[in-house]
């Protein structure tokens, strides 16, 4: 495959594990993230469980410096980077960093961080008397930024805000940088919080799909660069991501509906890719409780598919974790050829459907870290 | 094998006109779109003035979209891509489908939407926030409006770099459809006023009072802006083949990241970015013509991109002006709203000028802002600039089809 992507190495912050062994040992064991959320915060929640890291103190992860105004996105991605460089082993200097770069996936930044900024335009004497450091925590590219200031990445910095389909997206656009000389490493994956205005928020909007999951929150990151040269170097491999695509289907056209789509995309992806349906023996599914849009999903991949290939769906034990969704999907299976040789060199594909008629598609093959054939 | 791309379409959805020929014309006017902000109650404020889109219309622009469906953002996004659909001329019928698609950029989103929801939040409580707007409030919204206006299945990417937002758009539509992946696509941001962005700047004693002076020795900062840009790309052959008009060609762009400072701008960080632009276009800096200038307006940002533009280019750069002192700053749809004025520069030879300008800065020497008049030149390669919060820079460079 020319102009594949190596996974290098990855980091993922989640509601049932802290890094790759942490998170992938969980899967494994079918632990279940969801938590009393009750005492998170001072407001109200409109469920009382969620897939939440309750205990999480940023301090134990990046230390005490620095660390004071980063919002919980921001925290969570930085920590999720520097896993991921870690995991991959890639030491960043002056003669690698300005061609290493980070394309974070999310939703809108962080909600809760714009809505308490805004705030206080309504709530103070004089609507200008915000506080300054935070600004920058409104503006949704802040935790990309400031992977790159704390991790010393000076390559392309970019947020993708494509809500639950945006680590494909990520890929995507990530893939295409690299192809094009436009960076050499790129970390890439997506982020979401679990705050009470987003959980308020998601209630609303989905006021009328009861089945919906519990929300969850995460970050996940993928150290991807070319997949030849870092065979060229007798590099290990995590994965190769064989395809990527997404699309846009109008869910209100149904000469095109997004299950067609996502089933056209699915298609051509594994033409892409060079491999058939029969080879795929995993489908991580974005399905997280939301009807019309698992309905989207599962009539696409039965119809491509058919129902051979393991279902693995990452939301059952991790919850709805909106933006970083595809994210979670995609570190669940990395996890699972983390510690298994009998994967090796299997091919899984990763779906995700957005309410707004989003679809993406990823057909990656993985490895174990044991694994000689990389 | 790169296929060769270019712009056939510009859709300006701005304070100084809607549409390429009102924008245009405001360009080579030097006219100012800084008046009193209206979409929220200013009162407390210290400053008062921004460069607010007059007479949107969208129910008049929009072919398939009901704008009551959609938020400020996304209404101003479609009618963008809509106008510049229309102005490149192809059969809407011919671009449908899953060949084509959109990058669109963005700072804040669906920001007026967010606004409304925490006014309701902070009088009434979370139960009390509209499930309307819950659902226009995913950023990606604004994506979506432009493929359900065009009827567009291929790629739907959104990007946000803050202010440098569509030049990133411009560069991933240029690499989709030079590498053959899409055909057609519709390049550019869209930004919304909102109240604590307002409050952000003043706070953060970036933004001036009456007018945006860029590059004048008394500058004092930004005004805020709104807006949406759209340009339509497609391949040199596609439009040759059909007799399109064509504006430009996208030559090549570069990204990167001064990994510094949340706000401030780093002039090594732009620096670099630029050498990466030209080497990817394939250009040197003396065949740059004329520079579309980030040029917010703030004493640093002009500085600093002087700086860094002087160490690219010698003591004597080409001329230089920013098109913020008309249209304010419109976040996300900047840095398109500057490509859509170099490529009109291109294809109808004039720079657009820096006006407010009154007095020369000592520091800034070497710079010429194209004071106050709109100035006639052949140009035939022209860079644009994008910088960001977060040190998040995107250059992109154009150039007259030979």
């Amino acid at each position: 495959m020319a102009g594949t992507l190596a996974v290098t190495g990855w980091g993922v912050v989640a509601s049932t594990g802290v890094g790759a062994d942490e998170f992938g040992k969980a899967l494994v064991d079918g632990q279940s993230g969801l938590r009393d959320v009750g005492a998170m915060f001072a407001e109200e929640l409109p469920q009382p469980a969620a897939h939440a890291l309750v205990d999480f103190d940023v301090r134990d992860h990046l230390g005490r410096k620095r660390t004071g105004s980063l919002d919980r996105t921001t925290a969570f991605a930085v920590t999720a980077a520097g896993l991921a460089l870690a995991d991959s082993g890639i030491r960043l200097d002056d003669e690698n960093r300005d061609e290493t770069g980070i394309v974070l996936g999310n939703t809108m930044g962080s909600f809760r961080s714009i809505a308490e900024f805004d705030r206080e335009t309504l709530v103070n004497e004089r609507p200008y008397l915000v506080e300054p450091l935070l600004f920058p925590n409104s503006v949704m590219n802040c935790a990309a930024s400031r992977c790159a200031i704390w991790h010393q990445l000076r390559g392309v910095n970019a947020t993708i805000p494509a809500g639950r389909i945006s680590a494909v997206s990520a890929l995507r656009y990530g893939g295409t940088l690299l192809r094009r000389g436009h960076a050499r490493t790129l970390l890439l994956g997506a982020v979401e919080e679990f705050s009470a205005h987003r959980a308020w928020l998601e209630h609303h909007a989905h006021a009328d799909e009861p089945s919906r999951a519990p929300l969850g929150e995460a970050a996940a990151l993928l150290v991807t660069e070319d997949a030849r040269a870092v065979r060229a170097a007798g590099r290990p491999l995590d994965a190769e991501i064989l395809a990527t695509k997404t699309g846009h289907f109008d869910p209100a056209d149904r000469a095109t509906a997004p299950a067609d789509g996502l089933a056209q995309h699915l298609g051509a992806a594994l033409d892409a890719a060079g491999v058939t349906a029969e080879q795929v023996t995993t489908v991580a599914t974005g399905e997280c409780g939301l009807s019309r849009v698992d309905a989207v999903e599962r009539a696409a991949v039965e119809a491509v598919l058919g129902t051979g290939p393991d279902r693995l769906r990452a939301a059952d034990t991790l919850g709805d974790c909106g933006g970083a969704s595809a994210a979670v999907q995609l570190a669940a299976v990395l996890a699972l050829h983390r510690d298994d040789p009998g994967r090796d060199g299997q091919v899984s594909v990763v779906t995700s459907c957005d309410p707004e008629g989003g679809v993406g598609v990823v057909v990656l093959r993985g490895w174990s870290r044991r694994g000689a054939l990389r | 094998m790169d296929r060769r791309v270019v712009i056939t379409g510009l859709g300006p959805v701005t304070s100084i006109g809607i549409g390429v020929a009102a924008f245009g014309a405001g360009l080579r006017a030097g006219r100012s779109g800084v008046s009193p902000i209206t979409s929220f109650d200013t009162t407390g404020f210290p400053h008062v003035m921004g460069a607010e889109v007059r007479d949107f219309e969208p129910a008049s622009l929009l072919r398939r979209l009901d704008p009551r469906q959609w938020g400020l953002a996304s209404r101003f996004a479609a009618a963008a891509a809509r106008l510049a659909v229309e102005d490149s001329g192809v059969d809407p019928d011919r671009i449908a489908g899953p060949r084509s698609g959109a990058s669109i950029g963005t700072c804040t989103g669906e920001s007026q939407v967010l606004q409304s929801l925490t006014e309701e939040w902070v009088r009434e409580g979370f139960g009390a926030m509209s499930p309307h707007e819950a659902a226009q409030a995913p950023t990606h919204q604004i994506g979506s409006a432009v493929h359900r206006e065009l009827g567009f299945t291929g790629d739907s990417m959104m990007v946000s770099a803050a202010c440098a937002a569509s030049n990133y758009t411009i560069g991933n539509a240029y690499d989709l459809i030079a590498g053959g992946e899409l055909d057609y696509m519709i390049a550019g941001g869209a930004d919304a006023m909102v109240r604590w962005g307002h409050a952000g700047f003043y706070r953060c004693g970036l933004m001036a009072e009456d007018a945006c002076s860029p590059f004048d020795r008394d500058r004092t900062g930004v005004l805020a802006g709104e807006g949406a840009s759209a340009l339509f790309l497609e391949t040199l052959d596609s439009a040759v083949e059909r007799g399109a008009r064509i504006y430009a060609e996208v030559l090549g762009y570069g990204l990167s990241c001064d990994a510094r400072h949340p706000v401030a701008p780093d002039a090594d960080g732009i620096a670099r970015c630029i050498r990466r632009a030209h080497a990817n276009a394939g250009v040197t800096p003396q065949d740059v013509d004329y520079i579309c200038a980030h040029g917010t307006g703030t004493p640093a940002n002009d500085l600093t991109e002087a700086n860094a533009v002087r160490d690219v280019f010698g003591p004597t750069p080409p001329p230089m002006s920013s098109i913020k002192s008309m249209l304010g700053h419109t976040m996300g749809a900047a840095s398109g709203l500057g490509a859509i004025a170099s490529v009109l520069g291109i294809r109808e030879g004039f720079m657009p000028p820096t006006i407010n300008y009154g007095h020369e800065d000592p520091a800034l020497t070497g710079i010429d802002p194209v004071p106050n008049a709109a100035r006639p030149a052949r140009l035939r390669v022209v860079q644009n600039n994008g910088f960001a919060f977060g040190g998040n820079n995107a250059v992109t460079l154009f150039g007259e089809v030979a």
